[in-house]
């Protein structure tokens, strides 16, 4: 569950202030898929980018599985971003001097997990990359580098799926691909996942979808029937 | 923790490549340590195993007068009142040998010296021949002598030479001789013949350079009782009484200074490797950035994070560390081959090992790690404030301008961390301080300079010519390298600019001394009844005849005054002044002395005697109204001290005497001699004439070549350069390894500015102008940073340690420039090749 209670975001630009984030309330239920959509400029990874606590909101508190993470220090963050969150970016951000393995393995051996090898194993498997495992990122596609990070982002089996744009930058086929893996963690593993993206098919898939503009959640579709609801102001 | 470490040796394997700049400034820096420690413990090793060969026996007396009946007496009756004892005596002085062939001229001055059974007690002495050495080489006048006095004179094993008023003939060459002082200002070969010869050659009456030693061998247990007890009974005569393990802690104290400076010398080195480290560190970071946030967002926070890449550090600091050791190894082996066999031979002990010892080896390592890591700290500290919302946005917020007090109190840490280990290396308090300071004030004013430097150049970014425009952008843009380039390549020439310009200057003042009427020939040792026979050889050589100088030799045996009390010989040492000093008497002042207090005699009568003191024995305690008591070979004069002078002791036409007395203390039967500075003919061979009439006529007579000495100390000065000199290239190859680090770590940033460059239209021709003035601009940078810095040292070094003229070196100091630009500018654009051939498609794209 992911709980934003007037949550804004305002920065100092050009000497000025300028509210990226106009103050918003938001609730994802648990094993919801939120998509968030919107023009370059938004607001939407900011959203994101709050939500996984790698930025402060300005004003509002931040609640993930109920924890308050707007008091938490880096450190704490970090370890809460270990456990209960993953993240996908659109430019993948593996670690370019680590083989595709050993960027699954590595969220796992923070997180002290004991079979970290057999769990990054079966991970590349998941992701059907089970032979591309000592691959170096720069050896990979952009699909395969993505699906990689998706298998990295699930590592500790995270409640929570965060994806800025995934399918941002891959082709069609790639992109359909990453699509059907995300739906598949959604639904299969009942991950929450919050996704900013422009890729049509992925609005048409979620469960509720925000519109965001100059800050402001400006509309809310809800597709019927499914559970949990997104308030906003 | 074992992430940490799993993680670690998974970056190493490609941010070596990246590091490898760092690895090769820790490895030259640990090298130097490795080898200049190893070179000196081997010297130590072998030094110390041979302290008795080194003294030829276990206990000796000396002195440099001849022995007393009362001495002998005391000596040997402590002797016979050992249960076992030997003892034997030996005679040193420096002296003329001639060719026996009077056509032939040639002279030479040897360091005779005249040893009996059984000498030697330790050690053996080796000769050239292949024979071995025996008492019966020099029966019946024979002589030993350094393979040098053959080449010098056109001698052979069998020739004949002549000492004094004897034939001598030559049995064979000295190779290692066993009581040799070790680090002893050598006056030329050695000379062995048998004891009773020296006697007969009459020169021990007139020499003033005599010692005369008894060695002796006891047992073990009765060396120090031995010594004590000759020391107490010998207090009041002029004799010291030592044993091999005086010798051996004189060694000890000798070579740990010794080694304790070159490994500051290395730790400078490693030091300058060091700001090589922090640079190729801080361009890291930068470039690691989004790693650190990848990990930051994957739940490691930032102690682990940092642990990932301070383990990094550690390990490229122990790799570099252990090539560093390698090359020590390598340079060992190979170069200092013929300076293990020098030292070995000079010494007569066995050949020094050139292998590399383990304690230097350890310390070599722990200084490498220790300051890989120091160094790297401050940069790396940068990951904490690398957050992973940079993943998302790359225009985030820079951290606030409030102090980071973390940063400030590692800061300090690093510089306590080196101050430690700069007096460790040191193995002193002070030259830690010294050096650390040093070193941080040089750096403070070279940061300042280039700080001014590139203000001064910003007014060129607004050029018209596009390569220079970008060129100087390049150069000011905040947060580049031009600041680290420039201390490093800076300092590196500051070094050999600095050590060049100093050696122009001893060499110029030479020269200045050595111009027109400097005397360049010395006599010693002519009796009265010789002056005017040698002032007739003299001006049949020269057209000006110099004056004789009567000298006497004389020891202070008290001083006495209002504020002064120093009675018996132990005061007299322990006040400083317990040497012989050469003194004389005249009416007038020299040339080159000058009254700082009191009133100079005039040329009247004497009433009482009275005497004028250099300044420094005025320093040391003596003042004006004291009474001093001088033994002067046995007679006693109490002098009053009527003025202080300061003596120009560069100038030396008319020599300088820190004793000069006034005309009538002493009668015509005191036994004086005379001396004289000459300036000798210009022609070698008329030079050689004059040596060997004076020295035919005058057996005992000494002339010393000034121009052979002059040799010596260029010699010398030459070594003491080329030790500079290869600090100094040290220090330039490590700012060229740092120049070559900064290049090669922001080449990926060039990669992309050099593709945007291309696809708007410049080519390789504007890219490689570029570069040129780029680089061309911070090495004239650079070099006029060394090069200012270069002129305080050469001006300090001059006026304060060698208390000579100061002269300003234009051609050096612009050499310097040139060099330094023309180097960083090769540097720079050779590294640059591979950014000026990138095609710039495949760059855009990775970005």
């Amino acid at each position: 569950m992911i709980k934003l209670q007037g949550v804004s975001k305002t920065v100092i630009s050009a000497d000025q202030l300028l509210t990226i984030l106009h103050p918003l309330d938001l609730e994802v239920p648990a094993g919801q898929f939120l998509a968030v959509i919107g023009p370059s400029g938004s607001g939407k990874s900011t959203l994101l980018g709050l939500i996984a606590g790698l930025d402060m909101p300005s004003t509002g508190r931040i609640l993930i599985e109920g924890i308050n993470i707007t008091t938490l220090d880096e450190d704490r963050l970090a370890e809460l971003r270990g456990k209960k969150i993953g993240i996908v970016f659109q430019f993948f951000h593996l670690l370019p001097t680590l083989s595709a393995f050993e960027n699954i393995l590595v969220p796992l051996e923070i997180a002290g997990v004991d079979d970290a090898t057999d769990k990054a194993r079966a991970l590349l498997g998941e992701v059907d990359l089970a032979d591309r495992g000592h691959h170096y990122p720069s050896q990979l596609s952009g699909g395969e580098q993505q699906r990689i990070a998706i298998a990295r982002a699930l590592a500790n089996d995270p409640p929570i799926l965060l994806a800025d744009e995934p399918t941002g930058n891959l082709d069609r086929k790639n992109g359909r691909q990453v699509i059907e893996l995300l739906m598949e963690v959604n639904k299969g593993r009942g991950t929450t996942v919050v996704l900013v993206t422009h890729d049509h098919e992925l609005v048409r898939r979620a469960d509720v979808t925000i519109s965001m503009r100059d800050g402001k959640a400006e509309r809310i579709d809800e597709v019927v029937g499914q559970t949990g609801s997104v308030p906003a102001r | 923790m074992p992430f940490i470490l799993r993680m670690a040796a998974r970056e190493l394997r490609s941010s070596w490549r990246r590091l490898f700049f760092f690895f090769l400034c820790v490895a030259v820096g640990v090298g130097a340590i490795v080898a200049l420690r190893s070179l000196i413990q081997n010297v130590r090793v072998t030094l110390t195993a041979e302290a008795r060969t080194l003294t030829a026996g276990d206990v000796y007396v000396r002195t440099d007068q001849p022995w007393t009946d009362e001495v002998l007496e005391i000596v040997d009756t402590r002797l016979t009142a050992l249960p076992d004892f030997a003892r034997t005596e030996t005679v040193d002085t420096v002296t003329m040998v001639r060719l026996t062939d009077e056509s032939n001229t040639l002279t030479k001055v040897v360091e005779l010296r005249g040893i009996q059974e059984p000498f030697p007690f330790y050690g053996r002495i080796e000769l050239g021949g292949g024979q071995s050495y025996s008492p019966a080489l020099l029966e019946d006048h024979g002589a030993l002598v350094g393979p040098e006095l053959l080449v010098q004179l056109g001698l052979e094993i069998g020739d004949e030479i002549t000492i004094g008023e004897v034939q001598f003939t030559i049995r064979d060459v000295i190779l290692a001789e066993p009581g040799r002082q070790l680090g002893a200002f050598s006056f030329g070969p050695r000379v062995l013949v048998a004891y009773d010869a020296v006697g007969e050659t009459n020169l021990l009456g007139f020499a003033s350079r005599v010692e005369h030693q008894i060695l002796i061998r006891v047992p073990d247990n009765t060396i120090e009782p031995l010594v004590d007890t000759l020391r107490e009974d010998l207090q009041e005569a002029f004799v010291s009484v030592g044993s091999y393990r005086r010798t051996e802690n004189r060694i000890e104290r000798y070579l740990d200074r010794a080694e304790n400076y070159l490994s500051l010398i290395g730790f400078v080195v490693v030091i300058l490797g060091g700001i090589g480290i922090w640079s190729v560190t801080r361009v890291f970071v930068h470039q690691r950035r989004r790693s650190v946030a990848i990990l930051k967002c994957l739940g490691a926070k930032t102690h682990c994070v940092l642990g990932v890449y301070v383990a990094q550090i550690v390990a490229l600091g122990f790799g570099g560390s252990l090539l560093g050791v390698g090359v020590a190894g390598v340079a060992l082996g190979v170069v200092p081959d013929s300076l293990a066999e020098q030292a070995a031979t000079s010494t007569g002990t066995a050949t020094v090992s050139t292998a590399l010892t383990g304690s230097a080896v350890t310390q070599g390592l722990v200084v490498g790690v220790l300051v890989s890591v120091l160094f790297a700290l401050v940069p790396l500290l940068d990951i904490r404030h690398v957050k992973p919302l940079l993943l998302l946005r790359q225009d985030q917020v820079q951290p606030t301008a409030q102090v980071d007090w973390l940063r400030v109190g590692v800061i300090g840490l690093v510089g306590s961390g080196l101050l430690v280990v700069a007096m460790w290396q040191a193995a002193s308090l002070e030259g830690g301080v010294y050096v650390v300071g040093g070193f941080a004030g040089v750096a403070a004013v070279l940061h300042i300079i280039s700080h001014g430097l590139i203000t001064v150049i910003r007014p060129l970014s607004a050029s018209r010519w596009f390569p220079l425009r970008h060129a100087v952008l390049n150069l000011t843009r905040a947060g580049n390298q031009t600041r680290v380039i420039l201390l490093a390549v800076g300092l590196g020439s500051f070094f050999v600019i600095g050590v060049r310009g100093v050696q122009m200057n001893l060499l110029t003042n030479f020269s200045i001394q050595l111009r027109d009427d400097t005397p360049d020939m010395f006599l010693m040792d002519i009796q009265p009844d010789q002056a005017d026979g040698v002032r007739g050889v003299l001006a049949r050589a020269v057209d000006e005849v110099p004056r004789l100088i009567p000298v006497l030799r004389a020891r202070v045996v008290g001083v006495n005054g209002p504020d002064t009390a120093i009675e018996g010989r132990r005061a007299v040492r322990r006040a400083g002044f317990g040497r012989e000093y050469t003194v004389t008497y005249r009416t007038e002042l020299a040339a080159n002395e000058r009254v700082l207090f009191g009133r100079f005699w005039d040329a009247g009568p004497s009433r009482v005697p009275e005497v004028s003191i250099e300044e420094r024995l005025h320093e040391r305690g003596i003042d004006l109204g004291d009474t001093v008591r001088f033994d002067v070979l046995g007679r006693e004069i109490n002098a009053l001290v009527t003025s202080v002078r300061s003596v120009e002791w560069d100038d030396s036409r008319s020599g300088g005497f820190m004793f000069l007395f006034r005309p009538g203390t002493f009668d015509d039967t005191a036994p004086h001699t005379y001396i004289a500075f000459m300036k000798g003919p210009e022609e070698i061979e008329a030079r050689g004439l004059l040596q060997s009439d004076v020295v035919t006529r005058y057996p005992n007579v000494s002339v010393i070549d000034g121009l052979e000495v002059i040799r010596m100390f260029r010699r010398v000065l030459d070594y003491v350069t080329l030790a500079i000199t290869v600090v100094g290239g040290i220090a330039l190859l490590a700012g060229g390894l740092i120049l070559m680090g900064s290049v090669a770590m922001t080449k990926f940033q060039r990669l992309y500015e050099a593709a945007i460059f291309k696809t708007l239209g410049a080519n390789t021709r504007v890219l490689t102008e570029m570069y040129i003035l780029e680089y061309g601009v911070l090495g004239t940078l650079a070099g006029v940073v060394g090069s200012t810095g270069a002129i305080v040292l050469t001006w300090i070094l001059t006026k304060e340690v060698f208390e000579i003229d100061w002269v300003l070196t234009p051609a050096i100091n612009v050499g310097g420039v040139v060099v330094t630009t023309v180097v960083v500018t090769f540097v720079g654009v050779v590294s640059s090749v591979d950014v000026l051939r990138r095609k710039p498609l495949g760059t855009l794209r990775a970005e």
